[in-house]
This record gives structure tokens, C-alpha cells and sequence, in this order.
């Protein structure tokens, strides 16, 4: 249905070139006849050819040891970066003593104030629990820790994000400038942010907490600029027609009326600072994050397990209640707002002081359920009854292997096959075809770049993992889309299964697989695709219900089949957002299955780990610039047109 | 253009514009002032320089206390005209002045000054602020102006008050129906005491009845306090119903500037001719223009008396109840006789629009006597406001 729009819409020569797609590729194929002899000639054919890369890591090394070197006397650091990372330290510092000496009754008692207050009493009885579970499980200082470096880490991006969404949105040109930027690094995976930060504050808190505010801070930005520019263009004309100065307009019309999207910013910047904050214990986070990378270390399951669930109770009280707070936007305040506040304040520090009195700050650990022990033994069962050789289905592990060897390595080792050439022509084909020719051209130059770094096998690695696990999560992911599109009982049952989900910290997800298949690609690929799922099959069902009812009724009139109108009607109506899950699954497997070098993914995510590790930047730097490209390149291949368009409108 | 109407207006014209363009494009500024380019058509000038000129040489006066209509189908530059006189849409040439001082020259915080205490609008999808209550929307052109919280509420309760909406001062504009908003959106202009209140299509986008309600309220208003007005409408009846003097748009220009009556009686072109087609001419006509004088001293005595400002529908049945020509009676003194063979020709729109009594001719002077009761002057459909400008 599209193609038939866009050819009646150019002027195209005759028969089979007047398919656009037909037409790039025809003149795709022209270019490859030319340049490709040319280039097999010159160079070798199969992998990147050596003569093409550039050796990076000699002088990041050095620039690595120049900044160690110089951290304690230059005057960048001295008098710039060193008050950085000192107000850094001393801001999470503060909070987290502060938090602290609230007390756990403290802190239970006016978190759940504010989601009462922001989100109703139900959400403020869940806060509470959650709260309240975090010490159960014997996390109540790590979360605390986990919740010091958020809170400083998100007023740093909403601060931050906040300034550059105004600028973007009241000025055009900073929008041209930014917008393409914050673009880009909403599609990039947290692990490439890491070693940048690392290189210039080295391991330790202000790293992970300026790498949080860098990933957490466009999702604000963007939002601001959106809502900024987003506003009722009659009402600020009304507003100006009364004579308002500029700063008038901005504080009494343009920001309020960009509550809902500011709101939205302030949510999903929370989100992912929470998601990189627990990631960040790779450079030296601590809390949560920390205690899961470390239980992870050595496999010990019952303790990820244990860190893990608190940060999934964090999430989704986080995720609720500022969700709440957006959704409430549009009604009046109570009329006694202000009472009930006092009342809750009062009753709130009552619970503090009285903590305080009673000299409980701490969690007492007597307290404490040691959960950890029970899921190791379950897990230890699991591994001897469930891994392998269960009869007729085989084990969790047989499965792994199987995958491992029938999917992953013809996979990698075809691509790792292919000559260097084709896989960029593949690239451009791709992206051509599905895009417009500049994002096929920033598609070609990322892909060639990793083979430039000198890590075109690994990159290759990686590609394997991600195809795979993109190609799972569309089959498993368009079927259950489709399948809640035309169930409501069966969007019903999934709603609060995906919201979950949906909420989840990339990093949550490595504790079950590993439990589940060991470590290994695998389980890399596995935490990838149960990421990526909820996000494909959201996309999906809400663009399957957003096809144009009248579209479908007159379908149904004319006496099609339920699969007549879904192939016919409904697929093709909704190919726009069926191209965006594919976007999205892409971008989403990426970051996950780069984290997976936690776990045995090998590839750049495991440079990235080794270079952390082992303290050689250079390695984890290169490894990083990788990703970045990696990144660059899957989401520009699957980038429809109509997306640009829209964006650049 | 010239205008005979009878409104009694001040010297000095509220808003004077005189060759007014706006051109949007690149390099708007030369079309205005190139005979090459202000000659061309609007779609030859977009082949040509890529630009549209949204208002062209357009030259009017709004006197005070007048309620002066732009009207013209959508696209036609009127709502760009508006918001040029406040410059909200900034002019590319041309002068606009308001009570003489010139408003292409003001700077921004003169500018702002204007658009706080002098014009106030009114708009199509009323504009209101979303976060905030009715009566805060209503007084926030106050509160802008930087007049306490107190002051501007009790002001704002009083205007919210004047224009129906007691008891709604806490909702929400999203609490509120279309009429109820808009009826907002006329109290905030209202609220700060404008010289002159600007109209963009403020009812367009409600159900007709609603419509006629505001219609109402504006004929209401306008007789209440007298404020000079600027309405932009599409709608040709809203236009006759509420307009002093009428300039009719289309392709950025004024094709005819003129009462209503003038428009529907002799339409400066076809455009015009067509779109007053439909409009039932004998309730917008006046007498005066029906009118011939008197054949015979008879005539001056005799039959009924009806008012020089009279709609032709109301002289029709003074004259077919008394079967003779009536008389048009100005303060006691004849000005003139209708038959019903003028009346007739108004209403069939063959007579030439400015009578003389030679047009009319001799049609019958049958002495009928009988004196009918004073002609119906009071029962007039919802007042044409050229009727009793304040």
C-alpha cells in the first residue's frame, strides 16, 4: 500500500524500476560493479583488510597515562574536573548520610508521603512495601547507596537535560544542533559510555555518576524541547496578544503548558538513571548494581537474586508513581491539598523521630530473610535436574548448546566469512532500502569504521548475537502482537506482564538466564530478546489497533477473512510502526546482549568488561567506540523514512 | 470606496490602515513595492518569487464605537489582517495607525502596552490556558500587567460575571462547553478594558445555536458599552447581523468596504453579486433605498408612517396591510413614499440600488385614507446595530 503511494507520487520510468526499491538497488548493484573489483584487487577479499585500519590503541594508551599522570597537577583537572568529581562525592555523600540518619522507618514513611501525595494510597502502601521488602532482604544500605547516587544523578540531568530542552526549544537553530545528538544517544548502549568517563575521572563514584547523568539526561532534553515546541500555538498567540513580555510567556504558558512532557522527562529520566546507575557498578557504583555484578562474578544466583529484586521493586515504585503524578496532571488539586500535606509531613517525621528514638536506623538483622541460600538450592536442583537430560525436551543447558551451535556459530562464522566488501553492501542495500540514501551512507561509514578500529571480528561477533536475537524476539514478538491485537482477554492478560517488563533495568535480566542456561552467548542472547520483547510486542498491538477502523470495517463489509483483513488490511496499514518495533528491537538486543560480556558474551562487551578489568583503557575504549558504531549502524539500517520525515517536520 | 452610512462616528478613526501587504516567503519585502509583482495573481506571484501575499494593499478606517466586519472565505487574509493590526503577524508594508499614533513604528515595550491596554482579541479555538482556573484565565491579562492577586480577581469576577458565567469561576476551560469557553475567551479580552475589541472568527467553531447566543452577546455588549470592534468572520449572515460597515475579502484584497446594506445592494462585482445571492434582501434593505418622493401632496399625508431605516420586510407589510403607498416619515418630516412595486423590485433585486423617483416611475396613486397604525418599528428582527450606534 505504500509503495503504491510513493510510486504514483514520483515521475518513474517504466515497468519494474518504477518499485523506488527496485530503483536504489539497481543503482546500488551499478556502484558495487565498479568500486568492488577495485577494491578486492587492492586489498584482500575476505576479512578487513589490514592496510585499512588504523591502530588507535597505541595512542590511547598514551593518552590514558597522560591523564593519570597529570590528574593531581593540571589545571583542567585542578581547577575544573577535580571540583567535579569532589562536588559529585561530597553531593552523593550527603544524601546518603542523610538517608541514613532518616532511618529506614524514615525513609519508608516519606517516600510512601510522597507517592501518596503524587499518586494516590495505593501507590503509597506499594512504595511502602517496597521499602520495606529492600530491608527484608537484607539491601537496605545498598539500596540506600543505589538511591543516594539516583537522586543526585537524576537532579544533575533534569538540571541538565532541563537547560538544553529550553534551549532546543525556544531556539530553532540549537534544535537543529541538538536534536540529531540526543537522537543518537538515545540509541546507543550504556556499556559505550563507560569508558570515556572512566579514562577522564578514573573508577569510582563521580564516574558512574557523571556516566548516569550522560544517559539519562537526553531523554529529558528531548522531552522539554517537545513539549516546549509542542504547545497550543493559538494559545500563545492568545498570550502575546495581551502584551506579555518573553519571560512571561515561558514561565506562565509555554512551561505549564509542557507539564505532561516534563513530567514524562522527569520519568524516563529516572528510568534510565536507574538503569545505568546499577550498570555504573562496572566503574565503581557500589550498592545494588555492585552487589549483583559481584554475585554474578561467580555465578552465585541467590545473591544477584537478592540485589536484584530490590532494584525491580525500585523501578516500579520509581516508574508508578512519577507515571501517576503525569496522569493526575489534567484534574483540579483537592480543594484541602494543603492540609492533607501538613498532616502526612507531620505524621511522616512522627515515624522518623520516633525510629530515631527508639535507635532503629538501621535495619535490625534480626529482620533480615536470607533468600539467598533457598534459591541457590533451587538453583543447584535446576542444574542437576533441569540443565540436561531431561527426557524427549532436553535440558535449559542442551538448549543453550543446541542454539549455541546451531544458530549462533554458523552465524557468526558466515558473517565472519563474508568478505569485508559485501558485508558494507549488504549494510547499504539495507539501509537504502528501507531508509533514504544519508542513512544508508552513515549505516556503510559506522560498519566500516569498526573494521578501521581493527575490531571488525568481534563487531562481527556481536552483529551475529544481536541478528539472532532480533530474529527471535520479531517472530516471538509479532505473533503476540498480532495475537493481542485481536484479543482484548489476551492484551488484558499481558497489560500489567509488560508494564513490569517494560520497567526493568537492562542489567536485572542477566540474573535468571544465568540461572537458567549458565553463562555462555547464549544467555546473552536469551536476556536480550526477553528485553527487547516487551517493547516489540507493545509497538505492535498499539499499531495493529490504530489501523483505521473505517480501513477495516469496509474490509470486513466486503466479506474478507479475519487473516484476509489482518494480511491485507491491518499489516500493511500498520507497516510504520511494525518498521518502528523492528527499530526499537534492534536498539534494545544491542545494549543488552553488549552487557551480556558480563556473562560469557564474549565480543565487544567482554572488551569493554576486560579493559575495566584489567585497567587497559586503550582496549575497552576502542571496544567502545565499537559499540557506538554498531549502534549508529543497526539503527540507521532500520530506520524507516517516515520516522526521519516526522522528526525533521 | 466610499460609505454613506449614518453611524455617527468621532473624527479621528480608531484604527486607520493604509496600503497594508503581508507577504510570507523569501524576500517578501520587494513584492510590495515592485508594479511588476503587485499586478500578478496570487498563483503566478507563488510560480514567480515563491512568496504569498496574504494581505494586499488593503486600506480601511474602523471608527470608534463601529463594529467594522472583515469577512471572506477561508484563505482569503483576513484573520493575517487581524493580527497585523496588533502586529502579532508582523506587517510587510504599509501604515497602520491607532488613534493616530503609528504602529509600525512602536518598539516592543510600546508594542507591548498597545496590545495590553488598547486592542484585546478574541480568537477561534479561544486560546485558553489549560493549567489554570476560568477566573484566573480571565484574569490574567491583568496579572501580566502586574496588578495584585486581590485587584485583578475581584475585576475578573466582575467581567466573568457580565458575560454569564457565575459559578463557573473555579472549573477548568476542559470543564467548560464550547460556548462556555469562548464565553472565557471574551471576558479575559474584556477584563483589561481594551479601546478595541478583536474578533478572529470567535464563533466559528461552535453549533449554531450556540452561535446565535454569542451573536447575541456580542450585539449585547456592544450596546451596552459601546466598544469599538474588529470581527473577522466567513460567515456572511454573522456578518450582516452584527456589522456596521462590512469589508469584504478575497485573495488578500478588500473587494467592497461598505454597510451592509451597500454590499447586498450593489455589489461591487460579480464575487460579491454571487455571494450575496442567497441573503434575503428585504430584511437587510432599508426603506430609504425604496423610497421615492412623493407624486402628490396626497401622498405626503396619507397611508401609513415608516421609519427612513426600516427594513424593506417591515415597509412590505405596512404597505400590503394598508393597500397604499406608505410613507417614510423622518422625526415627523416626509422624506419620501414606498409602493409596493419599489418594495417589490428590492426584494427581486431588479431595481437599481439607489432609487430616484424617476426610477420608480408613476406606479398607482389610488387614494386609499385610511390611515394605518404607525408602521411596526419596533419589531425588528435582532437588531441590525447600524440602527442605534452608541
Amino acid at each position: 500500500m505504500a509503495t503504491l503511494t510513493a510510486t504514483t507520487r514520483k515521475a518513474s520510468p517504466p515497468g519494474v524500476l518504477t518499485r523506488p526499491a527496485v530503483r536504489k538497488l539497481a543503482v546500488l548493484a551499478l556502484v558495487a560493479a565498479v568500486l568492488v573489483p577495485l577494491a578486492a584487487a587492492r586489498w584482500a577479499s575476505g576479512t578487513w583488510p589490514g592496510a585499512l585500519t588504523v591502530d588507535v590503541s597505541e595512542p590511547l594508551g598514551r593518552a590514558s597515562d597522560w591523564i593519570i599522570d597529570n590528574r593531581d597537577s593540571h589545571p583542567v583537572f585542578l581547577y575544573f574536573l577535580g571540583h567535579v568529581s569532589n562536588a559529585v562525592v561530597i553531593a552523593v555523600r550527603a544524601v546518603y548520610l542523610a538517608l541514613l540518619a532518616v532511618g529506614w522507618a524514615g525513609v519508608a514513611a516519606v517516600s510512601a508521603l510522597i507517592a501518596w501525595r503524587a499518586a494516590g494510597v495505593r501507590l503509597a502502601l506499594g512504595t511502602a512495601a517496597a521499602f520495606l521488602a529492600c530491608g527484608l532482604l537484607g539491601m537496605w544500605v545498598p539500596t540506600m547507596q543505589t538511591l543516594a547516587l539516583m537522586v543526585v544523578a537524576v537532579a544533575a540531568s533534569v538540571v541538565v537535560g532541563g537547560l538544553l530542552g529550553l534551549a532546543a526549544g525556544l531556539s530553532d537553530r540549537m534544535d537543529r544542533v541538538l536534536r540529531p545528538v540526543l537522537d543518537t544517544m538515545q540509541v546507543l548502549p550504556a556499556f559505550a559510555y563507560l569508558l570515556p568517563v572512566v579514562l577522564v575521572f578514573g573508577i569510582g563514584v563521580p564516574a558512574a555518576v557523571l556516566a548516569t547523568v550522560v544517559y539519562a539526561a537526553p531523554p529529558m532534553a528531548r522531552l522539554t524541547a517537545l513539549g516546549l515546541r509542542g504547545a497550543d500555538k493559538e494559545v500563545l498567540e492568545a498570550v502575546e496578544s495581551l502584551g506579555t513580555t518573553a519571560r512571561q510567556r515561558l514561565l506562565t504558558a509555554r512551561i505549564p503548558l509542557a507539564r505532561k512532557e516534563l513530567l514524562l522527562g522527569l520519568n524516563q529520566t529516572i528510568m534510565m538513571a536507574l538503569s545505568m546507575a546499577v550498570i555504573a557498578s562496572v566503574i565503581g557504583a557500589g550498592g545494588l548494581g555492585d552487589r549483583v555484578y559481584q554475585a554474578l562474578a561467580s555465578v552465585d544466583v541467590g545473591a544477584a537474586l537478592a540485589a536484584g529484586i530490590p532494584i525491580v521493586l525500585l523501578a516500579v515504585v520509581l516508574d508508578r508513581v512519577t507515571g501517576a503524578a503525569g496522569a493526575r496532571l489534567g484534574q483540579a488539586p483537592a480543594p484541602n491539598a494543603r492540609a492533607l500535606w501538613a498532616y502526612a509531613l507531620a505524621a511522616a517525621v512522627a515515624v522518623a523521630v520516633a525510629g530515631r528514638l527508639a535507635n532503629r536506623l538501621e535495619w535490625p538483622d534480626g529482620w533480615v530473610v536470607g533468600v539467598a541460600e533457598p534459591v541457590n538450592r533451587a538453583v543447584d536442583w535446576m542444574t542437576d535436574h533441569l540443565y540436561s537430560g531431561v527426557p524427549v525436551i532436553g535440558g535449559t543447558a542442551d538448549w543453550a548448546g543446541h542454539f549455541t551451535t546451531w544458530v549462533l556459530d554458523p552465524l557468526r562464522d558466515g558473517l565472519q566469512w563474508l568478505p569485508w566488501w559485501s558485508v558494507l553492501l549488504i549494510v547499504a542495500a539495507l539501509a537504502w532500502v528501507i531508509g533514504t540514501w544519508r542513512t544508508a551512507l552513515t549505516a556503510v561509514l559506522a560498519m566500516a569504521a569498526t573494521g578501521v578500529l581493527g575490531v571488525w571480528k568481534p563487531s562481527l561477533d556481536t552483529l551475529s548475537q544481536v541478528l539472532a536475537a532480533v530474529a527471535v524476539t520479531l517472530v516471538i514478538g509479532f505473533a503476540t502482537g498480532v495475537a493481542a491485537a485481536r484479543s482484548d482477554r489476551v492484551e488484558r492478560l499481558l497489560r500489567p506482564v509488560l508494564d513490569v517488563f517494560q520497567t526493568m533495568p537492562q542489567f536485572v535480566y542477566l540474573i535468571p538466564v544465568v540461572a537458567l542456561f549458565g553463562v555462555g552467548r547464549a544467555p546473552a542472547v536469551a536476556a536480550a530478546i526477553v528485553y527487547a520483547l516487551p517493547a516489540v510486542v507493545r509497538i505492535t498491538t498499539q499499531g495493529l489497533r490504530q489501523v483505521d477502523p473505517a480501513a477495516l470495517e469496509s474490509a470486513r463489509s466486503l466479506g474478507a477473512t479475519s487473516g484476509q483483513q489482518l494480511r491485507q488490511v491491518q499489516l500493511p496499514l500498520a507497516r510504520r510502526a511494525l518498521l518502528l518495533a523492528v527499530n526499537q528491537g534492534v536498539v534494545l538486543v544491542l545494549a543488552v546482549v553488549i552487557i551480556g560480556g558480563l556473562v560469557g558474551g564474549g565480543a565487544l562487551g567482554y572488551d569493554v568488561v576486560f579493559g575495566l578489568a584489567q585497567g587497559d583503557l586503550a582496549t575497552g575504549l576502542v571496544a567502545g567506540a565499537a559499540i557506538v558504531c554498531l549502534g549508529l549502524m543497526l539503527d540507521r539500517v532500520t530506520q524507516p523514512t517516515e520516522r526521519r520525515a516526522e522528526k525533521g517536520a | 470606496m466610499t460609505d454613506t452610512t449614518g453611524t455617527p462616528a468621532s473624527d479621528t478613526p480608531v484604527f486607520s490602515v493604509d496600503g497594508l501587504w503581508k507577504v510570507f516567503g523569501p524576500k517578501a519585502d520587494r513584492v510590495p513595492g515592485d508594479p511588476d509583482l503587485t499586478a500578478l495573481d496570487p498563483a503566478e506571484l507563488r510560480s514567480r518569487t515563491g512568496c504569498t501575499a496574504a494581505v494586499r494593499d488593503v486600506t480601511f478606517d474602523v471608527r470608534k464605537g463601529e463594529v467594522f466586519v472583515v469577512m471572506g472565505l477561508s484563505g482569503s487574509g483576513k484573520s493575517t489582517l487581524v493580527r497585523c493590526l496588533t502586529r502579532l503577524i508582523e506587517p510587510t508594508a504599509g501604515t497602520i495607525a491607532i488613534d493616530g499614533e503609528d504602529v509600525r513604528a512602536m518598539d516592543r515595550a510600546r508594542l507591548r502596552e498597545l496590545r495590553r491596554h488598547r486592542a484585546a482579541m478574541v480568537f477561534q479555538h479561544f486560546g485558553l490556558l489549560p493549567h489554570r482556573t476560568v477566573l484566573d484565565n480571565v484574569a490574567y491579562g491583568l496579572e501580566i500587567q502586574g496588578m495584585g492577586k486581590a485587584e485583578r480577581r475581584e475585576r475578573a469576577a466582575e467581567v466573568v460575571a457580565k458575560v454569564g458565567l457565575e459559578g463557573m469561576e473555579q472549573r477548568r476551560p476542559a470543564q467548560l462547553s464550547g460556548g462556555q469557553r469562548q464565553r472565557v475567551g471574551l471576558a479575559r479580552a474584556l477584563a483589561v478594558d481594551p479601546e478595541v475589541l478583536l474578533f478572529d472568527e470567535p464563533f466559528s467553531a461552535l453549533d449554531p445555536l450556540i452561535r446565535r447566543d454569542m451573536q447575541e452577546e456580542v450585539v449585547r455588549l456592544h450596546r451596552e458599552e459601546g466598544r469599538t470592534m474588529v470581527f473577522i468572520t466567513h460567515d456572511l449572515q454573522e456578518a450582516l447581523k452584527l456589522g456596521d460597515r462590512i469589508a469584504l475579502m478575497r485573495d488578500g484584497r478588500v473587494v467592497q468596504l461598505g454597510t451592509p446594506e451597500e454590499i447586498v445592494g450593489s455589489p461591487a462585482d460579480d464575487y460579491v453579486r454571487a455571494f450575496v445571492r442567497d441573503v434575503p434582501r428585504e430584511q437587510v434593505m432599508t426603506v430609504r433605498t425604496a423610497m421615492r418622493p412623493a407624486a402628490s401632496s396626497e401622498e405626503t399625508v396619507t397611508g401609513p408612517a415608516v421609519r427612513p431605516d426600516a427594513t424593506v420586510s417591515e415597509a412590505i407589510e405596512a404597505v400590503s396591510r394598508a393597500g397604499t403607498t406608505a410613507r417614510v416619515l423622518d422625526e415627523g418630516r416626509c422624506l419620501g413614499v414606498v409602493d409596493a412595486g419599489a418594495l417589490l423590485d428590492v426584494v427581486a433585486g431588479t431595481a437599481a440600488p439607489t432609487r430616484t423617483a424617476d426610477a420608480a416611475g408613476d406606479t398607482h396613486a389610488d387614494g386609499a385614507a385610511g390611515v394605518v397604525p404607525a408602521a411596526p418599528a419596533q419589531r425588528r428582527e435582532p437588531a441590525p446595530t447600524s440602527e442605534e450606534p452608541v
